[in-house]
């Protein structure tokens, strides 16, 4: 893991400009939702095995802090889905690799297209969760108890 | 690989073993799943997050959702996919930093592992999930 420190500072260095950042971005989403994929899939399989830990669950990714994750789960899923369809799309017609800069500035200009008024959907969802709690007194803020969901039979 | 097994004047005869090409095949699944989970993924995001919301997210939506097996196929395909496309991503970039081989093979195994037991436990639970717990 020596190279780990060299990655980083040559990952910011190395002017590969539109390829390079392509790649930087493809990585990074790739490893953020593979992060959140893994909690996601064990926390879900609960709906089964332990419903009561699922409902808490569900709860906390309520609080505004996940929310925000979630739109940049969101991003990140988007934008991996584009770019992984050109990487592919590129990788069976070699030929086309004159085209490699314009492709991955489409795939920037169609993830912006897409995810930012999803994202803008997803962020006022978030405010009118809030101050719908607001309304009656609670804060979206509050991070929900596991003793307040009793196991369900 | 190649191993000179005879030689009769000027020819050189040689018998080539390959070794597994696992490496080709993991390339082609990257792309094959990727093409796949481009709309089984991007679908559950936008019928999850966008159509619906995780503010009213309730084990009671869960459960109108999974009493139907198109909903748990659905489901399933998506958890196979994007588990072992997201761990195959996640050993190409350790592969890439990491140059110890015995380290990198017990990595190799522990991931497999992973992958095996992710699958099964939630699969398990995707298909055994009983709707009626929870609604009528």
């Amino acid at each position: 893991m020596a190279s780990l420190g060299l990655t980083l500072r040559e990952s910011i260095r190395y002017r590969g400009r539109s390829g390079h950042y392509s790649w930087i971005a493809h990585r990074l989403s790739g490893l953020a939702i593979l992060s959140f994929l893994v909690i996601h899939v064990w926390d879900t399989a609960n709906a089964h095995f332990a419903p009561h830990i699922y409902s808490w669950s569900i709860a906390l990714f309520k609080h505004p802090l996940f929310a925000v994750g979630e739109i940049g789960v969101m991003a990140a899923v988007l934008y991996h889905a584009f770019n992984g369809t050109r990487i592919t799309i590129l990788d069976f017609k070699p030929e086309w690799w004159i085209h490699q800069n314009r492709s991955a500035l489409f795939v920037w200009a169609l993830f912006l297209i897409i995810f930012v008024p999803i994202g803008i959907f997803m962020f006022s969802g978030l405010l009118g969760h809030c101050s719908e709690l607001a309304s009656v007194g609670q804060s979206c803020w509050t991070i929900p108890r596991l003793s307040d969901f009793p196991p369900i039979n | 690989m190649a191993t000179i097994t005879g030689q009769s004047g000027n020819l050189t005869r040689r018998s080539i073993t390959f070794r597994g090409n696992f490496e080709r095949y993991a390339y082609t699944f990257m792309r094959m799943s990727g093409i796949a989970l481009l709309i089984l993924a991007v679908g559950h995001m936008l019928i999850q997050h966008v159509l619906n919301s995780t503010a009213n997210l309730t084990i009671q939506f869960v459960a109108v959702q999974w009493k139907s097996w198109g909903w748990k196929a659905y489901d399933m395909l998506l958890l196979a996919f994007a588990i072992s496309h997201g761990i195959n991503g996640l050993r190409n970039v350790l592969e890439d930093y990491i140059h110890n081989r015995a380290t990198m093979a017990w990595i190799n195994r522990f991931l497999v592992v992973f992958v095996i037991a992710t699958i099964a436990w939630a699969g398990y639970a995707i298909a055994n999930f009983d709707a009626t717990r929870f609604i009528n």
